[in-house]
């Protein structure tokens, strides 16, 4: 292999002769394996039961950036992907169906999995646990002494919903994300459409156009979603005074301001103030706001991948990558997108409406 | 791909995204309206009617995604990829029946005749 | 520079990286990171450390007596401590053996091996303490760390500024003298290093053998490299083959330091904790790192063979779900070789898995579970993939060998199973890492959740190791019979049957965990349904042999020698459905009998059979046959010996997962003068003493004919003889090809489609055409074309 360049053994670093079939040699899977490795192994050293030592952070990013490099290599492989190479299933019953759109779809199956597996955990505590505003309506907790003064808490379930869907304001970036996610599911097939469109039945610099300009604000709104969601998780915003609307000018605490945090085991909600004793009902809310937080941040982690994704395929895209020939494969990212809304049609009531 | 296919003379993906933000638009209302005279009413809690509406609403919200977007429906391969997606449904409700709905006081929520020490 | 010396350097900056991987946790999961108080000294006060303290220990005999208390009188004199000071110095005295106790209130016992002063002693430079010995045969060693205080602590420059410290240490014979006791570890690890170093050393000669005249670097790089980046089945299936043998015999290691440990009762050869390191991580990576592998590197190899396709659907995610594997060992093994590897069990129960109590290395071990379970969702793509859609033309559901069937089944129970087991790690990992409180008792966390996500996964998990074993076993059986299997659909009704119930039957685990009662019966019924199933496919073998002539090779042996242990295995493993038995064998060496009957006598005895049957397939070379023979016979006989006393120490009541054991030689008499000889709560009688040395002594029998194996295939790799395309007899597609097959397996790729793929008519596979009712409807239910179904 030293030197020599045939066809049939192109470079293991990248790009690839795809007349000749699905690459023969690639660095890929053992960069990234190795940049998982070392960013699993170092997230646990920098975060270690709640003590952070920062001077791991450094080798986290460097597990993330192998990683990358290793994307960058599959990428570059795949980069001269034209549709010549589709292979299409022989076997009955996906006879002539493309192999990648099935495969595409078992992934999803693993995916269903995986989300079932989070809500099982989310349906099981939601009710196995008392909801943390029945108890305080009961009103037994003021004798008990779970209160603000004594500084005991008691263990209850706190779902997020409780503080989001508490006003108009609170809601809106969950709102807001929705519509965006809608938004960015309608885009992704626009752009399909516009690549698959027959040669000659449209303008190739107006494909090359379209199909960037669709992508482009797939990933922005992408990018939204997940900008509001900081927004809503750590950082909070702020209404200016619109005297015409009878909006006020106030602060819209982030949820982590309000308290309800992982690591929230003396919670009180704004709430929870007994009228005839005056006192404030402490509760432990770790399990409801562990629940809350990791399940929408898995799919926070799928819109981030498929960030990742929407990256490679703009570029593809503005080097005019995308012709009728190869535009499914916009299409098997659509299923991915598509799943990932779907995800979050069924997230965003559970667990920021009820 | 889909894109012949039309409702009411308009473009089938645009109707759908129109639906789709329809129906997003009355699941917050329904959460952000106070709809406890109507619960009274149906005698229910506020919540549990809640719940019922944004179920009701998920649902084609999600039949909708799959069908239209993700081309489970119309297309000559919809038949097949249907059956896969569906494939897991008997493994979910297992996983949601098993551990979803098991009671995790259980060892203490017991029935008296199930707890140790009971002798008839 | 050329592209190839970048490929090498990058090469040689990674295998860096991977060394630095595993140095770095072994230095900070010390208690106390690098700098530990037994070793280094008083970084609590951060002073330096100075020769003018001279540490005093007296009251030391030169040999100690069993169990007596000595008075030591410890201190120091020299260093800035002086007499005017408010305080004066400390001390931390660490001991190996014995127990040291505290008498008075200026010194206080952090443990019974390590005592220090208190805040009452600060004010002096000489304390007392008692010493009992140990109560046996030790070399005892004393560490004595002083720290001589120059009583500024008020002052601005801090509290320890000018301190000075020091340290001495003192060996204590024991009564009679003893031999050095191995350390555990140290055996380990250089057993490991050992087998890689021997690892590394084959392979470099096998590149030798391949053409002893480019033996230089020149050619031996990019041949390296080449292995690194395949994408090839044939070669990923090889590599998984490699890691998955080199782990067997890692585990098989850690194995027997379990077994010398318990060879006799009371033994101290591993420590409660080194003890629950080693079956943590002999559990995890037999399971994990051998019997996956191995699986793996079959399916690789012969799946796409088998069902005519020139790869696997997606090469490239093969080569990923391969190179996770190796990188997820490095991250479970983290901690191990310095004492603080994860020590959960295979099964990782929560809460203490969550527990700060579990070791440091717990947290990496949940890392490298997470890298296996994002590998194993990858080969799962893969796999389903390949094999719904790459079938040979006219080859239908029905028309699929066996082997492939139960890759297929295998493959979608690992994959439909295994996200849950990777949320509940991913839940655990945080839980560990930022503190998120999934399995926190205190908090409302329910620990009974882990196990049911765990079980979820981890009774499908069990199947997924022993279902492609029964398809190597009835391709064996078939083609050494010399003809088609007996009904053949009913072995994939079967086959299918098992993966559905699999999913149900996973609460047999947790039948003493106080679950949900209506689960527990339930889980009871269907587990006992599982039997059905397997008996359909036992008879089926039986009669597959009834209507054949049998052909006595190697492989043939360990198919008969695989319907003996796991009927075996099958039939202890019918004692569990039932609660009331089940709540009696919890955790006893019944449990380890019959897993260990089912997945080594199962599992490792099929894939010894699909070894011995594929690899003049897969290499072009024939094994030896007399090798294989006694491989055969010495395996199995030592094999039994192992695990069948083991039974009978179950019933007795020896426990699982304890690192020791008693014997109790008490006559004790009942009522009616019958002699009780378990009287002593807790012991064993004594014939489990022998049962157990027996066990040993066979277990290391068993282990050492395994390398008959290697030898065999090392031997058959440099001189042995050229395999034909078909040496068995075999009528799938794989005996169709070449030994060693081309590269593409089948067909070639030109002008953007497949050329020349081959046709089921092409090979002799028995086609199953009784027709069925249930069979119509499955087809009708895979829509398959008229034509398909009737060809």
């Amino acid at each position: 292999m030293s030197g020599e360049h045939d066809d049939h053994h192109p470079s293991a670093w990248g790009p690839h002769h795809w007349d000749h079939g699905a690459p023969h040699n690639s660095w890929s899977p053992l960069i990234m394996s190795v940049g998982f490795g070392i960013f699993l192994f170092m997230l646990a050293n920098a975060f270690n039961n709640d003590v952070v030592d920062a001077s791991y952070i450094p080798i986290v990013m460097f597990g993330l950036l192998v990683v990358l490099f290793g994307l960058i290599i599959w990428w570059r492989q795949d980069m001269s992907f034209d549709g010549t190479y589709e292979p299409m299933a022989t076997g009955v019953p996906f006879k002539n169906i493309q192999i990648r759109k099935v495969g595409m779809w078992v992934f999803l199956m693993s995916e269903m999995m995986v989300f079932t597996s989070l809500f099982s955990t989310y349906i099981r505590y939601r009710t196995g646990l008392e909801n943390c505003q029945t108890v305080f309506e009961r009103g037994d907790w003021v004798e008990q002494g779970y209160t603000l003064e004594t500084g005991e808490a008691l263990v209850c379930f706190e779902p997020a919903s409780h503080l989001i869907a508490s006003s108009w304001w609170h809601i809106a970036p969950g709102a807001i994300n929705t519509f965006a996610l809608i938004v960015s599911s309608f885009t992704i097939v626009q752009a399909l459409r516009y690549a698959s469109k027959p040669v000659g039945e449209i303008d190739e610099v107006r494909r090359k156009k379209l199909v960037t300009r669709y992508l482009a604000s797939t990933w922005l709104l992408a990018v939204i979603f997940l900008t509001l969601k900081m927004i809503e998780w750590f950082i909070g915003f702020y209404v200016p005074e619109i005297s015409f609307l009878g909006i006020h000018e106030h602060d819209i605490k982030s949820l982590v301001a309000e308290g309800y945090t992982i690591h929230a085991d003396h919670y009180h909600h704004h709430d929870w103030v007994d009228e005839a004793t005056g006192a404030t009902m402490l509760a432990d809310i770790t399990v409801g706001s562990s629940t809350f937080y990791v399940t929408t941040g898995t799919h926070g982690v799928h819109v981030f991948g498929g960030i990742v994704g929407l990256t490679y395929m703009t570029y593809k895209a503005w080097t005019g990558g995308y012709t009728p020939k190869n535009a499914v494969s916009i299409e098997y990212f659509g299923l991915y997108w598509h799943f990932v809304d779907l995800v979050w049609v069924i997230v965003f009531p559970f667990f920021y409406l009820y | 791909m889909g894109e012949h296919k039309t409702i009411m003379g308009k473009d089938l993906y645009w109707m759908n995204f129109f639906g789709l933000m329809l129906l997003t638009l009355i699941e917050v209302a329904a959460v952000g309206l106070d709809l406890s005279p109507e619960a009274t009413g149906l005698s229910y809690t506020e919540k549990e009617l809640t719940l019922f509406i944004l179920v009701g609403i998920g649902l084609p919200k999600f039949i909708m995604i799959a069908a239209i977007f993700m081309h489970l429906w119309g297309d000559e391969d919809s038949k097949i990829l249907t059956l896969t997606a569906l494939f897991p449904a008997f493994f979910i409700i297992v996983m949601i029946l098993f551990i979803g709905l098991t009671h995790p006081e259980s060892t203490t929520g017991l029935p008296e005749w199930c707890r140790p020490g009971f002798y008839s | 520079m050329n592209k190839e010396k970048i490929a090498s350097r990058t090469l040689v900056i990674f295998v860096v990286l991977l060394l630095g991987m595993v140095a770095v946790p072994s230095a900070t999961s010390l208690p106390t990171g690098v700098a530990g108080v037994k070793d280094s000294g008083c970084n609590c006060h951060g002073a330096v450390v100075s020769d003018s303290v001279l540490p005093i220990l007296d009251g030391l005999p030169d040999t100690y007596n069993y169990s007596e208390v000595y008075t030591l009188t410890l201190g120091f004199t020299g260093g800035p401590a002086d007499p005017s000071n408010i305080n004066q110095g400390g001390f931390n005295l660490w001991v190996s053996d014995g127990e040291i106790s505290v008498n008075d209130v200026s010194v206080q016992s952090w443990n019974p091996n390590e005592v220090s002063h208190t805040d009452a002693g600060n004010d002096q430079t000489m304390w007392t303490v008692d010493w009992t010995a140990p109560a046996n045969d030790r070399n005892v060693e004393f560490i004595l760390h002083v720290n001589s205080v120059n009583g500024n602590a008020g002052s601005p420059e801090g509290g320890t500024s000018g301190d000075e410290w020091n340290r001495i240490s003192i060996q204590v014979a024991s009564p009679t003298e003893i031999l050095q006791q191995a350390n555990p570890y140290t055996v380990l690890t250089t057993l490991i290093v050992v087998s890689f170093v021997l690892l590394l050393m084959v392979l470099t000669f096998i590149f030798y053998q391949n053409n002893p005249d480019s033996f230089d670097w020149e050619n031996f790089a990019p041949w390296v490299a080449g292995w690194l980046t395949t994408t090839d089945h044939k070669r990923v299936g090889t590599l998984y083959f490699l890691a998955g043998f080199f782990f067997l015999g890692i585990g098989g290691v850690m194995a027997i330091l379990i077994r010398i440990q318990l060879m006799e009762p009371g033994n101290d050869f591993l420590t409660q904790d080194q003890y629950n390191q080693f079956f943590t991580l002999h559990g995890t990576t037999m399971i994990f790192l051998a019997a996956m592998p191995l699986i793996n590197g079959a399916a690789n190899w012969m799946v796409p063979l088998q069902i005519g396709a020139p790869d696997l659907a997606f090469p490239r995610l093969n080569a990923m779900s391969f190179w996770l594997q190796p990188v997820g060992a490095i991250l479970i093994f983290t901690g191990v070789f310095s004492g603080t590897g994860a020590d959960t069990g295979w099964t990782g129960y929560a809460p203490y898995i969550v527990s700060e109590t579990a070791h440091s290395g717990t947290t990496m071990w949940v890392a490298g579970q997470i890298l296996l379970v994002a590998s194993s969702t990858l080969t799962g793509i893969n796999f389903l993939t390949t094999i719904a859609v790459m079938r040979a033309e006219g080859m239908g559901w029905m028309q699929m060998p066996l082997f492939t069937w139960s890759i297929l089944i295998a493959n979608l129970m690992l994959f439909l199973s295994i996200p849950a087991f990777g949320v509940g790690l991913i839940q655990v990992y945080l839980d560990r890492v930022i503190g998120t409180a999934f399995y926190d008792a205190g908090s409302g966390g329910d620990p009974l959740l882990w196990s049911h996500l765990f079980w979820y996964f981890g009774h499908p998990e069990v199947y997924v190791v022993i279902v492609p074993a029964f398809g190597i076993i009835s391709e064996v059986i078939a083609t050494s019979a010399r003809r088609s299997v007996f009904g053949y659909r009913s072995m994939v009704y079967a086959m299918a049957g098992i993966g559905i119930v699999s999913f149900i039957v996973y609460g047999h685990h947790m039948f003493t965990s106080g679950m949900d009662p209506t689960l527990r019966f339930v889980t009871m019924l269907t587990t006992m349904l599982v039997a059905v199933p397997t008996g359909i496919k036992i008879f089926n073998w039986l009669m597959t042999m009834n209507g054949g002539s049998l052909v006595y090779r190697t492989h043939t042996l360990w198919a008969l020698g695989f319907l003996v242990t796991f009927t075996l295995g099958g039939i202890s493993g019918m004692f569990f459905p039932s609660m009331a038995m089940d709540l009696h064998f919890h955790e006893s060496y019944f449990v380890v009998a019959h897993f260990h009957y089912v997945l080594v006598g199962g599992t490792v005895f099929g894939l010894f059979c699909g070894v011995y049957y594929w690899f003049p397939k897969m290499s072009g070379k024939m094994l030896d046959e007399r090798l294989g023979v006694l491989h055969f016979l010495t395996a199995f006989i030592t094999y039994n010996g192992v695990f069948w006393p083991m039974h009978r120490l179950g019933v007795w009541g020896m426990a699982r997962r304890h690192h020791t054991y008693f014997i109790s030689v008490d006559e004790v008499r009942g009522v009616d003068g019958e002699v009780i000889t378990e009287a002593v709560i807790g012991a064993l009688p004594p014939e489990a003493a022998g049962w157990n040395m027996f066990i040993t002594v066979s277990a290391v029998l068993f282990f050492f004919s395994n390398f008959l194996l290697i030898i065999n295939v090392v031997i058959s790799l440099v001189r042995g003889k050229d395999a034909p395309a078909d040496p068995w007899g075999g009528w799938s597609f794989e005996w169709m090809t070449e030994s060693p097959p081309p590269t593409p397996s089948f067909g070639k790729f030109e002008h953007g489609e497949w050329h020349g793929l081959p046709t089921l008519e092409d090979a002799n596979e028995h086609i199953a055409h009784e027709p069925s009712k249930l069979a119509e409807w499955f087809s009708r239910l895979m829509v398959a074309d008229k034509e398909e179904v009737e060809n």
